[in-house]
């Protein structure tokens, strides 16, 4: 289920990024498209681990900086997820792969600031950004 | 002439063996994306049930795009692969022309058209007339609405049939027009090797060299410039 109206979280630890994560994922069936907003370091990686956790996956989470997109196979969906830091534009938007993809699992896309314009209508966004301290987060879905 | 033919452009991937324009046996699984497992044993597998092996290939012909991107890499890929050690020469192919060849024998005006996303097509026009195919324009991207347009004003008189993954799209487009446009039936609306196999065939026929493996190599259609370039277009018009 995808909902077009706002809902926002407070995290006050990693833990609690992973759970509220594991929460909005227990309203996913596995083939839809999940774009993370947000700067370096506010935790779209944590974020992802919880979504990835939650679909039975068990393999270290990490961000496809360099890779493009991890595809981890051994859960209860196939999950593939993006980092879409070094895309600039639709002709290397098409060169990762990235409709090839579209539909076949769970996508989940950091940096998706870089391909806005290309998402599906029906995308769910995650806005992540930090808080009053340290430690807080506000998690925003749309 | 022993031609191997290769299409793995989308979701389904084909292989032919055909003997000019005979076609000797073909193998076609549509099964979402599994080419970089299955199109190599489908090519044994068809050499083996035909009794060739791959030093009777004279030519290999392969779509080599526009498509999905990993696709067309994987299907260039293996033929260039198969070709590299005998240099059994090669013969690229337009995935929308092998698409044309689906329906020779109608005399119509054939529009192939492949999903691009975001209201735009993959698209290219052919004129058949008995067993002749005539291109009517280079292979392009182009939103929907202005290939409808397009048809509209130059085609209207004549009988347009549509085929490829985007052919739906179009039919869609030219629901509330007089314009009528016929969707190709089902068995003839895909890619298939069998047809790029005829379209290799007639390519030779017309003259045309084959190339090595070398030389093979994939033919993305970018979208952003066509974009760039529309937008460029409308600007100049202002």
């Amino acid at each position: 289920m995808v909902c077009s109206d706002m809902t926002e979280y407070i995290s006050h630890s990693l833990q609690d990024t992973e759970r509220i994560a594991s929460e909005i994922a227990s309203e996913l069936s596995g083939t839809e498209v999940v774009a993370m907003l947000g700067g370096l370091g506010v935790g779209k990686t944590t974020f992802t681990r919880g979504l990835v956790k939650a679909f039975g996956i068990e393999e270290g989470v990490h961000s496809p900086t360099f890779s493009i997109v991890n595809e981890y196979l051994n859960g209860a969906v196939p999950v593939y997820h993006f980092d879409m830091y070094r895309v600039s534009d639709e002709d290397d938007l098409y060169s990762t792969g990235f409709y090839d993809y579209l539909g076949k699992g769970l996508l989940i896309i950091e940096w998706s600031e870089n391909i806005l314009d290309y998402l599906p209508e029906d995308t769910l966004f995650i806005e992540l950004s930090y808080g009053e301290d340290m430690n807080t987060r506000i998690i925003k879905r749309k | 002439m022993y031609i191997l033919s290769i299409d793995s452009s989308a979701t389904a991937a084909s292989v032919a063996l055909s003997e000019d324009s005979r076609l000797v046996g073909e193998y076609f699984v549509n099964t979402d994306f599994t080419h970089s497992r299955t199109l190599v044993p489908m090519v044994e597998s068809l050499l083996t049930v035909t009794g060739k092996n791959i030093s009777d290939v004279n030519m290999i012909a392969v779509n080599n795009g526009p498509g999905s991107f990993t696709g067309v890499r994987i299907g260039v890929s293996v033929a260039k692969g198969l070709a590299f050690p005998a240099e059994i020469p090669c013969m690229a192919i337009s995935t929308l022309e092998s698409m044309a060849y689906n329906l020779t024998v109608t005399d119509a005006v054939v529009c192939a058209a492949m999903d691009a996303r975001r209201n735009q097509v993959y698209n290219a026009l052919f004129r058949i007339k008995g067993r002749e195919v005539q291109r009517l324009c280079d292979d392009r991207a182009i939103s929907i609405e202005e290939l409808k347009n397009e048809i509209t004003a130059v085609y209207s008189t004549e009988r347009v049939i549509l085929v490829g993954d985007g052919a739906h799209l179009v039919m869609k487009e030219f629901a509330d027009t007089d314009c009528s446009v016929e969707l190709a039936p089902e068995a003839l609306r895909y890619q298939r090797a069998s047809s790029v196999a005829a379209a290799a065939f007639d390519h030779i026929r017309q003259g045309e060299e084959p190339q090595s493996s070398a030389q093979l190599l994939p033919s993305y259609l970018r979208l952003s410039q066509a974009e760039r370039e529309r937008k460029e277009k409308i600007e100049s018009n202002k």
